[in-house]
């Protein structure tokens, strides 16, 4: 919960008119510290909010090989990430994977799980890029 | 698939390959409730206005790159033009304040801070002429302060005299930074229509009608545009025009996006898209390698005008389908030392002062980033101001002069600043004197706007 100036007079007014004669300064001061600090929680709950926004498109491309499905989606797996969906081409010896993963339910924001597909990225020589999806949808739907 | 596979392959390939980034996500702030008679709590109001808003504003800028995947290249500040919020100091005083800017923009991180600025198109207060008189000071002893001056307008003319006395100044910051190739120069610019909610500097400044506090973006992808242009061969020029848009569009939705999340963050207003393709001093990144892919053999062969006028229409044509908040300058940068291909261009004499004059005229913004020989007369550079003015005030569009008269350098020379704002060539200036003509002072009658032969 973010308070803007706006709001912090309106509860300090509120508060002024609450405590009527009592009002002084150090006093409305310190109720209204105490108030906003109560929303600690919501702050815990606004920042887990933010970790987990929705979903992500992850594409792959490389040389083929063996297991770079395997490592990505156990990677994703073990994020706690949902595929929903997964579309992938082969030509000749090159494959490229494109992933829509939804990371609501991930423990990891998009920059951890970047940094988890770079080290598999590197493992496998291959190249991994994730995308929020509102990035596409800005850029290619009216 | 809700996407195409080309639509996802295309979005990879602009930000990974192309280099489309966000140049800019500026934060205008408002300053005219921290004035006062006393400059010692002028000082203190501005660095807590400043720190209170703009602490987090490279700190949320990182997050919205790292959740979106696209990189903001500056996160920068700008403000109300200093002398109206503080008319009435003199020299000394807005010197003092310049430092108190550059401080608090240390201590928030960002690379520039924009605003430093006069608004004279029609006359001076005394304030305002302090502050201009002040310019080559505050310059010399920042690092990150940019400052404007709005010398012209369409509504009130050209104020001759402003002009004469911005020439001074620039000569002057020249001399004041000449240990560092008078960089001070760099973070000048002389405007006629100055626009209020432009987010690149160094002309940035929260306008005076802007809300307390604004946040606005200037994309960039020249890159692409270049890519595209490049992809799509040998095709007339409309199809032409019809690729170029369709590139732009896609950029400036994806700027729209990631001016409205900062925004969102920060809890300010969203202001502004600005659409202008500004080119950086990487390879690949430059408005001269676009103009070359549209077939001129380099910049400054007839046709060059011609190129950028097609280029700067597509992109505001593309620019104004994709977002309801398109502002700030929007159209192409020809900045010289800040394009590889305008400084292959410069070097080689392919491109004159002559030319670039005549390439603002359909663009924005002006003469950006030039340097000339050092033992330029102030008159001669108000002359060029004149002109890149008079064709501002009569095509009713945004000009603006940024020239570095190098001092102790002459044709051959370089200067270079390394980092965005790049390397150029002294280039050469017509030793014909403008003196007559400018030192009439006085101003020139705000021109008519029917019978537009």
């Amino acid at each position: 919960m973010k308070f803007t100036d706006e709001d912090l007079r309106k509860i300090t007014l509120a508060a002024i008119n609450e405590l009527g004669d009592k009002a002084s300064p150090e006093l409305v001061k310190k109720v209204v510290s105490k108030a906003v600090e109560g929303y600690g929680i919501d702050k815990q709950f606004q920042s887990n909010n933010e970790k987990a926004s929705g979903r992500v498109i992850l594409t792959a491309f490389g040389l083929n090989k063996p297991g770079i499905i395997a490592g990505l989606t156990k990677a994703l797996g073990d994020a706690n990430c949902d595929i929903q969906d997964l579309s992938q081409k082969i030509m000749s010896d090159f494959f490229t994977v494109i992933m829509v993963v939804d990371i609501s339910g991930s423990n990891k924001d998009l920059r951890e799980l970047q940094d988890s597909m770079n080290r598999i990225a590197e493992e496998l020589k291959i190249k991994v890029f994730i995308q929020h999806e509102d990035v596409f949808r800005f850029m290619h739907r009216i | 698939m809700p996407y195409e596979f080309d639509e996802i392959l295309e979005t990879i390939r602009m930000t990974e390959v192309e280099h489309f980034d966000i140049r800019t996500v500026t934060l205008g702030i408002s300053l005219r409730d921290c004035a006062d008679r006393n400059i010692e709590n002028v000082k203190r109001n501005i660095y807590n206005k400043i720190l209170k808003y703009g602490k987090n504003h490279v700190k949320y800028g990182k997050e919205i790159e790292s959740r979106y995947g696209i990189s903001i290249a500056n996160k920068r500040v700008s403000i109300t033009p200093i002398s109206i919020a503080f008319d009435g100091f003199g020299i000394e005083e807005y010197v003092q304040i310049a430092q108190v800017l550059d401080k608090v923009a240390d201590d928030i991180g960002i690379d520039y801070i924009a605003g430093f600025s006069a608004l004279v198109q029609k006359g001076m207060t005394s304030g305002e002429t302090e502050l201009i008189k002040s310019i080559p000071y505050a310059l010399s002893t920042t690092k990150h302060l940019c400052s404007s001056v709005n010398i012209a307008s369409t509504k009130a003319g050209i104020n001759m005299d402003a002009v004469n006395m911005m020439g001074e100044t620039i000569k002057l910051t020249a001399e004041q930074t000449k240990d560092r190739d008078s960089i001070g120069c760099a973070k000048l610019v002389v405007f006629a229509n100055a626009v209020e909610d432009n987010p690149f500097v160094a002309g940035a400044f929260h306008g005076v009608t802007e809300p307390e506090v604004v946040l606005n973006v200037g994309i960039s992808g020249p890159g692409v545009v270049l890519d595209a242009i490049r992809e799509a061969g040998n095709v007339d020029l409309q199809a032409l025009a019809e690729v170029i848009k369709k590139t732009i569009f896609k950029i400036t939705r994806a700027g729209e996006l990631i001016g409205r999340k900062v925004a969102e963050k920060h809890g300010v207003p969203f202001g502004i898209v600005d659409i202008s393709l500004a080119p950086t001093p990487a390879e690949g990144d430059s408005i001269a390698d676009i103009l070359m892919a549209m077939g001129v053999e380099d910049v400054g062969a007839p046709g060059t005008t011609a190129a950028l006028a097609m280029l700067n229409d597509s992109v505001k044509k593309a620019g104004l389908m994709a977002s309801s908040s398109v502002g700030g300058m929007s159209g192409a940068f020809i900045p010289v030392s800040e394009d590889m291909g305008m400084i292959r261009a410069a070097e080689k004499g392919n491109l004159s002062l002559e030319k670039l004059e005549a390439m603002t005229a359909v663009c924005s913004v002006g003469l950006d980033m030039i340097a000339i020989p050092g033992d330029t007369p102030a008159s001669t550079i108000a002359g060029i101001i004149a002109d890149e003015s008079a064709i501002g005030i009569i095509n009713d569009k945004t000009t603006a002069v940024r020239i570095i008269p190098a001092y102790g350098k002459k044709v051959g020379d370089y200067v270079d600043y390394g980092g965005l704002l790049g390397k150029a060539p002294i280039m050469y200036v017509r030793e014909l004197s403008s003196a007559g003509f400018v030192g009439r002072g006085g101003k020139i009658p705000a021109p008519m706007r029917s019978l537009t032969n």
